[in-house]
């Protein structure tokens, strides 16, 4: 058979099967010590787990937060000294209207959403059939892309900008967004591609098979059965590929000039923009990513989890 | 009926079908990646040691169909022996020195009328239409005594091509026709008066205002070349940039892995609020380093959040300036936090990842032998997690290398820089584009080097690996 299918669940093995019967009885004074004094740690382990995870969500946070309150304030307010968070000072959207109504702004948050969505549908188009060969067929040669695939995802394929940049500029195609959304599929797509393989593999073949014994086609089988159960997954490899480009600063600042995307532009007005600026620039370029995290919170692993070879 | 004949060929195209459909599903990945990953790889390769301007060549006839004399370096100084004019074959180039010949129909000294070619210098335009294209004009006279006084009527527009006729100085003439030539230049190299001349056009070279000297401009044929990786190794940005990058490297990764660990254990702790812990520490994945390098900018900044809170405990009396070229060690210290606060978060969800597949089982049976918490992750969960911290290593030196924003973000770019960093002045403030691709080859020089050190690091290990 050359489809890969799901292990089948050998009788696991017989745990405890064969313990010597030299333990002491469950109700024995020492037991129970034992049991009182690990229920003990494990409450001390939670109460320090506890204290320790609000520290580091405040370590996390509290930066956010902040440049959150400057972009919610008036610009007064940002340049003024000591600071304060948002409660405690003026709530406006002065420093927000006055980013948004700097040169360029709106263009760029435009441009950014379009090689965004862009970036979106080409590696979202690529990688589900490379992600569902990966997850559907054993051939010869799928842990060699698997590990090709993997291997480019860990490269530092932003350098690649600049020869792409003179590559643009002898063709033509240079400080254009379709072309830095042709760059940052490619930044995305190693990722799709294990992303939605992981998810085509978490449907078992089995429930395709079921449909083909009741007479749907393979087709019918994968849109009525796989896709509605993949939809999730692939939806959050895509929002992850959205996310990536809207974040992209490297090839966004190199291979555009004119039509910058929100970070290329924030990037090249650090030295010469005001704070409020900045932050409320700050504030568009981690909205996505925070919204993007809650949607794919339950795909996390699948994405970055990922050890096995 | 199945006759064993059609099953065969039944089960002939189900084997072609998964022959051939996952080469197919996987084909549009494989060629993309080819075209934006490989190709460019290749291409920044070439960039990084192949000089395209390196050489000119030099030819006996101003065309370019004639043979060559020989090839001179970009740069040579050049004695200039003599000028012609030649049809241009492709385009214009802005570079290029251009001279008009104009199409003319006249009378001859004689009385009969000729028409040919005639070099612009030699034609006085008097009359345009409406277009500004010349219309008619008169002949230039000649001041020199010693030349001759009749002007040359060529056959094509060229000076070397047959002349068919002469014009007296101030004849009128009609102008039918207007070429636009470029100037070539009879060139030898300055400093080899023995060496043979050959014509060159004038894009390729910079002439000097007396007309006599130049140099070579740019040339067209390639070379290859170490010249830029001896830039990039001679630029002074170059030693402070590899060391900062390594020094943040040092210093990043393994603070980054003791936090990860941290906040992977806090997860696994499976408290009720772990899927709230696992939220927050995995915000930052989205983020990017500038997102990062603002948020801290806001935190050092002069009239930043730290500053406002250590005055507000009465440490400091003023605001104090963290990001000056001054305190380079609080700039350093600004981007490792931001880098710790940024790309913590990925290493964390490996971990963790790592963490799930633990068994249960294992750790209780530690736990019942009387191993303590710390006991149980230093024997237990670090060796188990070791081709997770592996992996995890792999992919966040190679993102140290890339380490860009963040540096621009908190000193500027100039105090304090990095590879990256250079690669993207060489591009943009300097359009220097081989150099910027010799640093960038040399950035995945340094991430293949550094996986390949942490791969083979990791092949002794499986036979002492507990499992």
């Amino acid at each position: 058979m050359s489809l890969k299918t799901a292990p089948e669940d050998s009788a696991g093995p017989a745990a405890g099967a064969g313990l010597p019967t030299v333990l002491p009885p469950l109700d024995s004074p020492e037991v129970q010590k034992m049991h009182r004094r690990m229920r003990r740690r494990r409450g001390r382990g939670r109460l320090t787990a506890y204290i320790t995870g609000t520290i580091l969500t405040l370590w996390i946070a509290v930066p956010i937060f902040f440049v959150f309150s400057m972009a919610f304030t008036t610009q007064e307010t940002v340049r003024s000294y000591p600071k304060n968070f948002l409660p405690f000072i003026a709530f406006s959207t002065d420093t927000m209207r006055f980013f948004l109504e700097s040169d360029g702004v709106l263009q760029s948050l435009w441009n950014s959403m379009v090689v965004a969505g862009i970036t979106l549908v080409l590696s979202t188009l690529i990688s589900i059939p490379a992600g569902y060969a990966i997850a559907r067929y054993l051939f010869r040669g799928r842990d060699l892309f698997r590990l090709a695939v993997l291997a480019v995802r860990a490269f530092p394929i932003v350098v690649l900008s600049i020869p792409l940049a003179v590559l643009y500029l002898r063709i033509g195609v240079f400080d254009s967004l379709y072309s830095l959304a042709l760059m940052h599929t490619a930044l995305a797509l190693p990722t799709s591609i294990l992303v939605v393989s992981s998810v085509f593999a978490s449907v078992p073949y089995e429930l395709e098979e079921a449909g083909k014994v009741f007479g749907a086609t393979p087709f019918q089988s994968f849109r009525y059965i796989v896709v509605p159960l993949v939809l999730p997954g692939i939806a959050a490899s895509g929002l992850f590929s959205f996310v990536l480009s809207w974040n992209e600063v490297f090839a966004a600042a190199i291979l555009t000039i004119n039509n910058r995307t929100l970070p290329a532009l924030v990037l090249n007005s650090l030295a010469n923009s005001p704070d409020a600026f900045q932050f409320a620039g700050g504030f568009f370029l981690m909205v996505p990513s925070i919204v993007f995290m809650f949607f794919i919170r339950r795909y996390l692993f699948n994405m970055w989890g990922q050890v096995t070879k | 009926m199945t006759t064993p004949d059609t099953a065969t060929s039944a089960s002939k195209a189900r084997t072609w079908r998964y022959r051939v459909v996952p080469y197919l599903l996987i084909a549009p990945a494989i060629v993309y990646l080819a075209m934006f990953f490989a190709y460019p790889m290749y291409e920044g390769l070439v960039l990084a040691v192949y000089d395209d301007d390196a050489l000119l060549p030099i030819r006996d006839e101003p065309n370019l169909g004639a043979s060559e004399v020989s090839k001179i370096p970009q740069g040579t100084a050049l004695a200039i022996v003599d000028r012609s004019s030649q049809e241009v074959v492709g385009d214009g180039s802005a570079d290029a020195l251009t001279d008009p010949w104009y199409e003319v129909t006249a009378e001859d000294p004689s009385g009969s009328p000729v028409s040919g070619w005639v070099s612009g210098a030699r034609i006085r335009v008097r009359d345009e239409d409406a277009t500004g294209a010349p219309v008619s004009g008169t002949v230039r006279p000649r001041l020199a005594a010693t030349s001759d006084p009749l002007t040359d009527v060529h056959e094509s527009p060229n000076d070397r091509s047959e002349v068919i006729g002469k014009l007296e100085q101030r004849a009128p003439v009609e102008i039918n026709e207007v070429a636009l030539l470029e100037v070539w230049f009879q060139v030898r190299p300055a400093d080899d008066p023995a060496a043979a001349a050959g014509w060159a056009p004038s894009r390729f070279l910079q002439v000097f205002e007396d007309g006599e000297r130049g140099r070579v401009h740019r040339g067209t044929d390639g070379e290859f070349t170490t010249a830029f990786i001896g830039r990039m190794i001679d630029d002074r940005f170059f030693g402070p940039a590899v060391r900062t990058t390594l020094l943040l490297m040092v210093l990043i990764i393994p603070a980054q892995f003791v936090l990860a660990m941290v906040m992977a254990l806090v997860v696994h702790a499976r408290t009720r609020l772990s899927t709230g812990f696992l939220y927050a520490f995995s915000l930052p994945i989205g983020m990017s380093d500038l997102a990062a390098g603002i948020l801290f900018f806001s935190i050092f900044t002069g009239n930043g959040l730290l500053n406002s809170i250590l005055d507000g405990l009465g440490i400091i009396d003023g605001p104090y300036a963290f990001l000056t070229a001054d305190t380079v060690g609080w700039i350093i210290f600004a981007i490792v936090l931001a880098e710790l606060w940024r790309a913590t978060s990925i290493v964390m969800v490996i971990l963790v990842a790592g963490l799930q597949a633990i068994p249960d089982e294992t750790l209780e049976a530690a736990e019942l032998f009387g191993a303590s918490y710390f006991q149980r992750v230093r024997h237990i969960m670090l060796p188990l997690l070791r081709p997770s911290i592996q992996v995890a290593l792999i992919l966040r030196t190679i993102l140290a290398f890339q380490v860009f924003a963040v540096v621009i973000a908190l000193g500027g770019g100039d105090v304090v820089t990095v590879l990256a960093n250079e690669s993207y002045r060489q591009y943009f403030g300097l359009r220097n584009n081989n150099v910027a691709s010799a640093y960038a080859v040399f950035i995945l020089m340094l991430s293949m080097a550094s996986a390949f050190f942490y791969l083979r690091a990791v092949r002794s290990e499986p036979e002492t690996r507990p499992t």
